[in-house]
């Protein structure tokens, strides 16, 4: 850095994750419970989601406008999803898990433009999105099958010998989808913008550096175009699989011990 | 007169058996990945990292979960790292067992396990 005095900030890959208080708010001095910009993006997708739903559904037109198209297309996309994956049955659940697909898509898109802020890149709100997946689960396990839900971990046509810890295993493996389906999401969002911001910090450098490094800034320059367009499938793909995972998960609860 | 014409039909047929089993083959190695044309048709390599990574989640996630379950029954009972590496077994086994079912059914149709 014998250039340009770079700003700290402009090439820390780690500091478009900062969240910051907009709004300080500790109710009862026990909590903060500040509206910060990620919550400010979490309200506009919220809009955003309701306003396309609301006013792409208004019309009704029978050739549909864009609004509608996409309105259309992306219900019929979820709801598909969810008969393929958990049957007719499952088809009570398809609110929720349009929402959950809506609510992802939107934020790791919004999460794709500059000086936006990707909501699903803090493990938290992943970690809590898949929490609802599986406490919906096994609440709806439990009131749909009673304890007919347990058979869920005690596969048949297993040695009695085996059974203790094939139901272990299970059980283990039950419990690490919350945490695989909300890591999957964050690492996804987290390590692709990372790696555009690293890239862009290389140009930073290069320019800096100025002489023959400089020439060779166009080089991330392109690396960062391919990249976005890897993380704008990423992006669309990650909302998809969540969604796709819910089902299967939702589809346990349906029929369990199968 | 007819008999080129057999011939003709008979080596159509042929190929239209061959085209569909074909045409078969590409839908069964596709069907169960991209059945909705999302965003899944452009690229096959979003595809592939996007399988390893759930393979990855899976696999240390179930080994992540066993060890603190196993911590913790060390933590309650006091016999410290007996239940541990039992349980960092298990979920070793439990990472093995979710990986498999990912790969022998992909995206687990209707009916589970």
């Amino acid at each position: 850095m014998r250039g340009w005095d770079v700003p700290e900030n402009a090439i820390d890959p780690i500091h478009q994750f900062n969240v910051e208080r907009l709004i300080n708010l500790h109710p009862l001095g026990l909590m903060d419970a500040s509206f910060t910009n990620a919550s400010l993006l979490m309200v506009i997708i919220l809009g955003l989601v309701t306003l396309l739903m609301i006013v792409g559904t208004s019309r009704r037109s029978l050739v549909p406008g864009r609004l509608q198209a996409a309105a259309e297309m992306s219900y019929e996309f979820v709801a598909d999803t969810v008969r393929s994956t958990a049957g007719q049955d499952g088809m009570i659940f398809f609110p929720f898990v349009f929402s959950l697909f809506m609510f992802v898509f939107f934020a790791n898109i919004l999460g794709l433009l500059p000086f936006s802020y990707t909501v699903t890149s803090q493990i938290v709100v992943t970690f809590a999105l898949a929490m609802m997946v599986m406490s919906t689960v096994i609440l709806y396990g439990f009131v749909r099958h009673g304890f007919h839900f347990l058979k869920l971990f005690v596969p048949s046509g297993v040695s009695p010998v085996l059974l203790p810890f094939i139901v272990l295993i299970e059980v283990i493996s039950f419990a690490a989808r919350p945490i695989s389906l909300s890591v999957r999401l964050f690492a996804n969002m987290l390590a692709g913008h990372i790696t555009l911001k690293v890239f862009g910090g290389f140009i930073v450098l290069l320019l800096g550096a100025g002489g023959v490094a400089a020439l060779l800034a166009p080089l991330p320059l392109i690396g960062i175009i391919l990249l976005t367009a890897l993380e704008l499938l990423v992006a669309v793909l990650q909302a998809y699989v969540f969604a796709i995972l819910t089902c299967v998960y939702l589809n346990d609860a349906i029929h369990p011990g199968h | 007169m007819t008999a080129p014409e057999d011939g003709d039909d008979a080596a159509q047929r042929a190929r239209l058996k061959d085209l569909s089993s074909a045409l078969d083959a590409q839908r069964k190695a596709s069907a169960p990945r991209s059945e909705p044309a999302g965003a899944s048709s452009p690229s096959g390599i979003g595809q592939a990292v996007n399988l390893g990574f759930r393979v990855m989640t899976e696999f240390v996630a179930s080994v992540v979960v066993g060890a603190v379950i196993g911590w913790a029954i060390d933590h309650w009972l006091g016999s410290s790292p007996v239940a541990l590496i039992l349980f960092i077994g298990l979920g070793t086994a439990a990472g093995f067992w979710s990986v498999y079912r990912m790969a022998a059914k992909p995206s687990g149709p209707p009916g589970g396990r």
